[in-house]
């Protein structure tokens, strides 16, 4: 316990120096800024504002890139509340209820409370985070090649399960990523491996180029696909941010229970912020004495899924920083993050580079204390904000992520293959695969080969060394149990309703 | 969703109805996606003694993606599905048509005989932003060259002054 302390204290000695505290400003600020813009989500936000760190210190960039985070998301839910378009799917519950109170007035209280609510959680998680970093690091020490081979093979069955529409694309789209992640230089021999002769894919196909393409650019283009100027923006000033007695005391207990369920869920791999926010919104109408309320405005339907959502996001972390594995798309693109900075995600960080890891968790309580600060005053500046008309808009954005994507290596090439994986984007939309699970598998895709050759070669060939090693063999066995409930009809059904909700 | 089938447009040559094209065409693409893989990786060498070589994987994965590319294109012929929306050409194209240009202008071409000099950061931003916003049919002369100018003094602020990126702003430097 004291060792806790001592070691949030060194957090926060990182976290607080100047420079550290303006980046984790400056990426909240950016980051509500750039998620705040009706479609787009945490993903996309996140895959945009990536380069503008690349020329911070390794701490200052991801500090910065978890401000990013969190104020993706917390713009998401003004734009959910304000104007009825979900930024993104974290927020889609945040609508039913959020909007109802502002066409009531009452999105003051709708805002103020999903920040309050969002706060709250993240001070437990990150005490949770803090707390548990260093007993799973310690389980990280018992793992050979074959059990983080089982162990990426479980978070992306979590990915196929928690992912919506059918079984079989899902899993299409993760054979994809992890096939489109082979391409470039073999690791052991330095072969070529599927570049078609093509100089500039001999190391690769960046992932920045992949996520901005599928997130960025293949958003817009669906987006131009519809009308945008139907949009139903709160009109008049908002007035009133601070909610009512009775607003604090019917949210206590929906903030409270959000938190738990959504610390529990963002640990798992494969997508726990959206699972979260729809499971703690379900289950507070379920508890309810009145659930006839909720989608009218219920200040209960706006706390949970927030305060859900904001947990799952900060411990979702976890998987990432203690065993290396990043749980859903937006920490595939901190793994891509931490790599340009020469880190390697795992275990081996909390020893080698304490004060990276302690000040990023830091920063996270940070990083939620910095969103109450300028979210609550700076309300007037987003709904200005909302009132661009898109037309202006997605220009915009294009242009932001080209410059973006070209900083990176100074390569015209990866912006030519951002377009395609642009058009490749719409295309997979039009046919109902989902792009999150293919780039959190190309994430994946080299330290998945790695391991699994490894253990071939340790095993001498054997393939049953997947089953034959205790954890191993359970996480196999969790992963087969995932894939059979997640096909049973019963199940699947049931499934859909949270999504169709 | 029996009466799906029936509304679904007929596709002439086929001797059997495609219930679900979304699955069908879908899953027929990544089958070809999978046969471009395995073309691509079949001169590398395979296992060696207990290692894998460097197409060991690729392969595999190919194969994969084929056998769950059959499942899903089989899905799609036998199990009711929506029709495939309506692919939009304007839009994609100007951006796409966008995106490209930035990434000639940028840096310059040499194509043949043909040889573009690079034209920097301010053209290449401003080029980009106007070809994009004619990709939008609600699209506004004098109000969207007032915002490509406001667009570029921004990037060009951020990117070369903020972040002190290395960037040639203009043909001529």
């Amino acid at each position: 316990m004291t060792d806790l302390f001592s070691n949030l204290w060194l957090g926060f000695s990182i976290a607080a120096q100047p420079y550290n505290l303006g980046f984790c400003l400056l990426g909240a600020f950016v980051g509500t800024l750039v998620g705040v813009l009706p479609g787009i989500g945490t993903v996309a936000t996140v895959a945009m504002l990536l380069p503008i760190t690349f020329g911070l210190p390794p701490v200052g960039a991801l500090i910065m890139l978890a401000g990013i985070y969190y104020g993706a998301q917390y713009g998401g839910s003004t734009t959910s509340i304000l104007v009825n378009i979900p930024g993104e799917a974290t927020s889609v519950v945040t609508c039913l209820d959020g909007h109802q109170m502002a066409r009531q007035g009452r999105a003051g209280a709708a805002l103020s409370i999903a920040a309050i609510g969002s706060f709250i959680a993240g001070c437990v998680s990150t005490v949770l985070v803090a707390a548990l970093g260093v007993p799973l690091t310690s389980i990280a020490l018992l793992f050979g090649p074959a059990e983080y081979f089982s162990l990426m093979v479980l978070g992306l069955i979590f990915a196929v399960v928690l992912a919506k529409g059918s079984v079989p694309k899902a899993i299409a789209m993760i054979v994809l990523g992890l096939l489109l992640s082979m391409i470039g230089s073999d690791l052991e021999t330095g072969a070529g491996r599927m570049t078609f002769d093509i100089p500039e894919l001999s190391d690769g196909i960046g992932f920045t180029n992949v996520a901005m393409g599928l997130f960025g650019f293949a958003e817009i283009i669906r987006n131009l696909e519809m009308s945008q100027e139907s949009r139903d923006i709160v009109k008049g000033k908002i007035k009133g941010l601070m909610p009512t007695r009775q607003d604090l005391k019917d949210s206590a207990g929906p903030i409270a229970r959000g938190t738990i369920l959504g610390s529990i869920l963002g640990i798992l791999p494969g997508g726990g912020a959206v699972v979260a926010s729809f499971a703690a919104y379900t289950f507070e109408k379920r508890i309810s004495r009145h659930p006839e309320r909720f989608g009218r405005g219920a200040i209960q339907g706006v706390a949970a899924p927030e305060s859900a959502n904001n947990a799952a996001a900060q411990t979702s972390f976890i998987p990432l920083l203690t065993l290396g594995i990043p749980p859903n798309a937006v920490m595939a693109l901190m793994v891509g993050a931490m790599t340009i900075h020469g880190i390697v995600p795992g275990p081996q960080v909390m020893t080698k580079q304490p004060e990276l890891f302690w000040g990023m968790i830091a920063s996270m309580w940070l990083g939620n204390l910095m969103l109450i600060i300028i979210n609550l005053p700076l309300v007037g500046l987003w709904v200005s904000l909302l009132r661009v008309p898109y037309r202006l808009l997605f220009p915009s954005i294009i242009v932001f992520c080209c410059i973006g994507i070209y900083s990176i290596n100074n390569s015209p090439t990866d912006v030519v293959i951002a377009a395609v994986f642009g058009l490749f984007g719409y295309w997979l939309v039009k046919h109902d695969f989902e792009p999150a699970p293919l780039v959190l598998a190309f994430v994946l895709g080299p330290l998945m080969e790695e391991n699994l050759r490894r253990a071939m070669l340790i095993a001498r060939g054997d393939p049953t060394v997947f089953v034959t090693r205790p954890i191993s063999a359970g996480l196999i066995l969790i992963s087969v149990a995932l894939l059979a409930i997640a096909m049973l009809p019963m199940i699947r059904k049931r499934r859909d309703e949270v999504f169709v909700e | 969703m029996s009466e799906g089938a029936k509304t679904s447009p007929h596709r002439g040559g086929f001797r059997f109805k495609v219930r679900g094209p979304r699955d069908f065409y879908g899953g027929l693409a990544l089958i070809a996606l999978a046969i471009i893989a395995l073309l691509a990786s079949g001169d590398l060498p395979g296992q060696q003694g207990f290692a894998f070589g460097p197409g060991t994987a690729p392969r595999m994965f190919a194969t994969l993606l084929a056998v769950i590319g059959a499942v899903v294109a089989l899905t799609g012929l036998f199990v009711d599905g929506e029709p495939i929306g309506h692919f939009a050409l304007r839009g994609p194209a100007y951006v796409v048509v966008a995106i490209l240009l930035f990434a000639l202008t940028i840096r310059g071409f040499t194509l043949g005989s043909l040889r573009l000099p690079p034209l920097g950061l301010v053209p290449s931003t401003f080029i980009a932003f106007i070809v994009s916003i004619m990709g939008s049919s609600e699209m506004r002369w004098i109000e969207s060259l007032i915002a490509a100018v406001a667009m570029t003094i921004f990037c060009v602020l951020l990117f070369v002054y903020l972040l002190q990126l290395p960037f040639q702003l203009w043909p001529w430097v």
